[in-house]
């Protein structure tokens, strides 16, 4: 290993990291937890979702684990009662954000958002749902796009570019208008650099992107086939 | 590689478009820079879908990065805009002046209706025969003059409806 060794602590215990790591590399290395949503290994960390906020001594503010590169001496807290308040918030914005049905979802019981919140113990939201009247592409012939389900968590933007290489996907406006656009806002089926790898419908973590013909409970992501790709990637570059 | 169709557009246009391309080559941010030059040359004052499918074709820029960039920024038009612009502000400090009813009775006045956008969304309107549009801004950094209201790029403070009628009738007598 050329990079320098370092070493941090971690919720009390001695951890070893690398220079260039970020705290989400190092946690995951040295066997400790740190939940996320819109990291998936391999592909490049945006620090989106929030999920992964972490508290660092010395440091008044939450930092996200995900982009926040390890220090020499650096101890990091990653459960405390105001992250698992932080989080739960976050969660629950996810959730009255967009139309997150479980019941009828073809994610239900695989759904990382789901399994967040269960894990979080998020069983009510304390704000009022948006219920966004929101689109269902389903001119793709393999795949279907579901905005109701989308977290904009960008896994599918990052895989596209980053892995595929088409790009066709993007996030357009800002705010609470964002929404996830194939190409120039068309349909996904008339998408002419869309290769159909499939590659955002199992980086997705959520409903929002799967196969065509699922049931309800039926899709069951495999994103651990892109982090095996990415990283096969990576060592031939 | 995919050799996809490239797309064409009108040649004093196309010609246009090449030339701040070249220009702006290599440099970071170019997109941005393009974007803007060109829709500053559109006598509607708008990017439309070709162009951009174009700009993206030219420089290699997948089209999901052009239509995220040309949407996230509320300086690029995707629609034609009329040849007079009314920009209320919507801020905080114009908002607790009335700049809501100030909205309300310039979409009125120039019969644009109140019901087809919530009143939370950026507001951009046009009239049918292109004379003019209303749209929004979320804070000019006039707090001090509200409530303010953009008349053709000209910031007028403290607009009460009859002044801002006012503005209107005069902008319609002109345009005659």
């Amino acid at each position: 290993m050329p990079n320098k060794k370092l070493s941090i602590r971690i919720d009390g215990a001695l951890v070893d990291a690398y220079e260039g790591q970020t705290i989400l590399q190092a946690a995951r290395a040295g066997g400790k937890y740190i939940p996320t949503l819109c990291d998936l290994e391999g592909i490049t960390p945006v620090g989106g979702c929030r999920i992964c906020m972490v508290e660092v001594e010395g440091i008044d503010r939450v930092m996200a684990a995900c982009t926040s590169p390890v220090q020499e001496g650096m101890s990091v807290k990653t459960t405390t009662p105001r992250l698992t308040q932080h989080r739960r918030l976050t969660v629950e914005l996810l959730l009255v954000e967009r139309n997150h049905t479980c019941a009828v979802c073809v994610s239900n019981g695989h759904c990382e958002l789901q399994t967040m919140a269960t894990n979080l113990g998020v069983s009510t939201v304390r704000l009022a749902y948006n219920f966004p009247k929101l689109e269902t592409d389903l001119s793709h012939p393999k795949y279907v796009l579901d905005h109701n389900r989308c977290i904009l968590c960008t896994r599918c933007v990052r895989v596209c570019s980053e892995l595929e290489g088409a790009h066709v996907w993007n996030l357009t406006s800002r705010g609470i208008n964002t929404r996830l656009v194939a190409d120039l806002n068309g349909k996904w089926g008339d998408s002419k650099g869309c290769t159909s790898c499939g590659k955002c419908v199992q980086a997705c973590p959520t409903g929002a992107l799967a196969d065509k013909g699922r049931a309800v409970e039926e899709m069951v992501k495999q994103n651990d086939r892109i982090s095996a790709l990415a990283m096969r990637r990576g060592a031939e570059a | 590689m995919l050799t996809l169709q490239q797309p064409r557009l009108e040649a004093g246009d196309q010609e246009f478009v090449d030339q701040v391309i070249t220009d702006r080559k290599g440099r970071p941010g170019a997109l941005l820079g393009i974007l803007e030059a060109v829709q500053e040359r559109h006598p509607n004052k708008y990017l439309p879908m070709a162009t951009l499918d174009y700009i993206a074709a030219k420089t290699g820029v997948p089209l999901s990065r052009v239509f995220s960039v040309a949407t996230f920024y509320s300086l690029f038009n995707l629609k034609p805009q009329g040849d007079n612009t009314i920009c209320i502000c919507r801020g905080t400090a114009c908002h607790t002046r009335g700049s809501r009813n100030l909205l309300q009775s310039a979409r009125l006045s120039l019969g644009l209706g109140l019901d087809d956008i919530s009143e939370e969304d950026k507001i951009l309107l046009t009239t049918p025969d292109g004379r003019f549009t209303v749209r929004t801004v979320a804070c000019f950094g006039q707090c001090a003059l509200a409530p303010v209201v953009e008349v053709n790029h000209k910031i007028r403070g403290h607009v009460n409806e009859r002044t801002l009628q006012r503005e209107i009738e005069t902008i319609e007598r002109e345009s005659e």
